[in-house]
């Protein structure tokens, strides 16, 4: 587990020394998309910024197989629309490996052009089983699954013994997908479920949702959906003094949902990976981002340092840049990453990712709970 | 049905209206005059909210904290700034192109809102940004343990700030001196004109007064939701239009009633069915009130000008 980075440096470092310097040939585009822009840009921040680390440091190692790596970035503003728009400028640049996109609904779409132009990609956060349920051969990522993160929420919930417990979700995939495997797990474990609803992204007033959850008198509250939503129904249960605790899922827990929800953030819960940040093998890492005046924290950073690494290391080892070839190797090897070691099922998926559960506080910071 | 849960979502929904109600005049008094839909109100509701947020995190830079201050240089920031843009949209987007076909205007007030939008994503950044709980707590009614239904002071301040801004409006329009000849300009602009009435004045004079009730309700909305983003003018537009809709285009009292029936209708759907069907019912409201009273409840039927 220790020195995953140590391990590319030395690898990278070694076959870049034989090159010798200025050997670059050609560089390899490495396509990011994820939201620049838009109402979950912090979560784009997190994967630029993971991403960009990891590029800048295999460069100054040397590159890969003696080629430099060069970021093409492109803002999908976490829109499907728009996300077709920008896998379809990578294809025309040229861009054969992709560390995108971010949200689900934009992911989706992106790998069916990603996938037919012949173009691997690695989502750093989508989390939605859909993605590699479809039998493709180039989609890879770098996250675990809705359906393994809903049950950690829906088993933690359960085992607080609740009476009533509301499921809420935004109707889009990430949402309603995560929120549908939590109401599962906790009807099979027995807990009564008695509301189920959705509500629309972007709406601004759940007066009459937090009303409903009033009547309801239910304990806990499960949010499926993305932080501007819940921040919202967080204040407003605040002021209407509903008294349940909210839990939600990694796409709330960043610290935007406390300059929304203030006070009322104190509290909630949040099903996150674990903080890789705080792992002892990452501490050289983790210098690496605070010197330069970033924050390797949020859950998406090191995810997209470890899908370009991992492009990175199946190049290398397939000794190709084919992304059929580098696709291939991928699902074969086995990968020292800061996340751990990476290693593919058929469909893509890692075969272990664990979700942990914290509680969020209201300056931003969280504590595991178990 | 009269129980504490239902007399909640009123409440709720009241409010909500109100403010709809609050926007929608800007619509309805532009509709009234020149007869054409000023689609970028929304955006200046918007602006409207963002100017208040700025100026509510400067005084708390500068160390103002006491309550009514900070309101009411919020309030006067947010009015000062939206009526500016109120005032320039009508001169850039309208008064160039007025008395040409009516699809002109119509497409430059478009415009000018995606100018609007884009400019503050620009400005402000996309993402969303919260707003201080200013006003917090509120009366609780009800035996402890049962559903207890709460009015929070914060809503009591729209519904009765609203009230305020209705009364006065209804009061400049009946009585003040621009108030008549806005009447006078909405029953036929072109013989007003001949009367002495300098219309230009009084049109920018009508987009000004909307702007302004806009941006009172920016600032409500704006501490009662939490937080605002640089599209949220768009959906609050087109609830305010479709409140002026059903009102009756053009009357005044017919946006109040448009705005809290919508807005009463709208917690009532997320009460009792469910959020997701909301928009559907209040838009399908919309549909038919036009297939059945195409005026709308309070609007005049247009009586053909020879």
């Amino acid at each position: 587990m220790n020195t995953s980075v140590k391990n590319i440096v030395t690898a990278v470092s070694a076959s870049a020394a034989l090159m010798a310097s200025g050997s670059a040939l050609a560089e390899i585009k490495i396509g990011i998309a994820g939201p620049m822009t838009g109402p979950v840009a912090q979560y784009g921040d997190m994967q630029f910024s993971g991403a960009r680390m990891a590029i800048e440091q295999i460069n100054a190692d040397g590159g890969v197989m003696g080629e430099k790596l060069e970021a093409v970035e492109v803002d999908d503003v976490c829109d499907p629309k728009q996300a077709v728009t920008v896998a379809n400028r990578l294809v025309n640049e040229g861009v054969q490996f992709v560390v995108g996109h971010l949200c689900s609904s934009s992911t989706q779409p992106a790998s069916d052009i990603y996938e037919d132009e012949g173009i691997l990609m690695i989502t750093p956060a989508s989390t939605s089983p859909e993605i590699t349920s479809r039998g493709y051969e180039l989609v890879f990522r770098t996250i675990g699954l809705d359906s393994m993160q809903g049950p950690v929420a829906g088993e933690y919930l359960a085992s607080l013994n609740p009476d009533r417990v509301a499921v809420i979700h935004d109707k889009q995939q990430y949402g309603e997908g995560i929120a549908t495997a939590v109401k599962e797990t906790l009807e099979e474990k027995g807990v009564e479920v008695p509301m189920f609803d959705g509500i629309t992204a972007g709406d601004k007033d759940f007066s009459s949702l937090v009303t409903k959850l009033k009547q309801a008198d239910v304990d806990y509250v499960y949010y499926g959906g993305y932080h501007p939503e819940l921040g919202l129904i967080l204040r407003q249960a605040r002021q209407a003094n509903l008294d349940a605790t909210f839990m939600g899922p990694e796409g709330v827990g960043n610290k935007d949902i406390n300059s929304i929800a203030g006070e009322a953030a104190e509290g909630l819960l949040v099903t996150l990976p674990p903080a890789f940040d705080e792992k002892e093998a990452n501490q050289e890492l983790v210098k690496a981002f605070e010197e330069k005046g970033e924050d390797p924290s949020g859950p998406f950073v090191l995810t997209s340092y470890a899908a370009v690494q991992l492009i990175a290391e199946g190049i290398e080892k397939a000794e190709s840049t084919d992304p059929f070839d580098v696709a291939a190797a991928l699902r074969e090897g086995s990968f020292e990453t800061p996340i751990g070691t990476v290693e593919y099922d058929s469909k893509g998926d890692m075969e272990s990712f664990e979700f942990v559960v914290y509680e969020w506080h209201s300056d931003g910071s969280k504590t595991p709970v178990n | 049905m009269l129980d504490a849960y239902f007399l909640q979502q009123l409440i709720n929904g009241l409010t909500i209206g109100s403010a709809y109600a609050l926007i929608a005049i800007g619509y309805t008094m532009v509709y009234g005059i020149i007869g054409m839909i000023n689609f970028a109100h929304g955006e200046i509701y918007m602006i409207g909210a963002y100017t208040a947020l700025i100026a509510i995190t400067g005084l708390a830079a500068l160390g103002v904290a006491f309550l009514p201050i900070v309101l009411l240089v919020a309030l006067i920031c947010a009015v000062i700034v939206s009526s500016s843009a109120g005032w320039a949209v009508e001169r850039i987007a309208y008064r160039p192109v007025r008395g040409r076909h009516r699809l002109i205007p119509l497409i430059s007030a478009i415009g000018m809102s995606i100018f609007l939008q884009n400019y503050v994503h620009l400005a402000q950044g996309s993402r969303n940004m919260g707003f201080p709980l200013l006003i917090e707590g509120g009366f609780r009614f009800g035996a402890e343990g049962d559903f207890q239904t709460s009015i929070s002071y914060i809503q009591i301040t729209i519904f009765i700030t609203t009230l305020i801004c209705m009364a006065g409006l209804s009061w400049f329009i009946a009585k003040s001196r621009t108030g008549r000849a806005c009447r006078a300009v909405s029953q036929d602009l072109g013989m007003s004109s001949l009367l002495g009435i300098d219309t230009n004045r009084i049109i920018a004079a009508t987009f000004v007064i909307g702007a302004a009730l806009a941006a009172v309700a920016g600032l409500l909305l704006g501490m009662y939701y939490g937080s605002i983003d640089p599209l949220f003018g768009f959906i609050a537009g087109l609830k305010a239009f479709t409140a002026a809709v059903l009102g009756g285009i053009g009357s005044i009292p017919g946006a109040m009633l448009g705005g809290l029936i919508l807005g009463v209708s709208e917690s009532m759907t997320s009460g009792y069915l469910s959020g997701e069907y909301k928009d559907v019912v209040s838009f399908g409201l919309l549909i038919l009130i036009l297939l059945f009273k195409p005026t709308g409840l309070l609007g005049k039927p247009e009586v053909e000008k020879i």
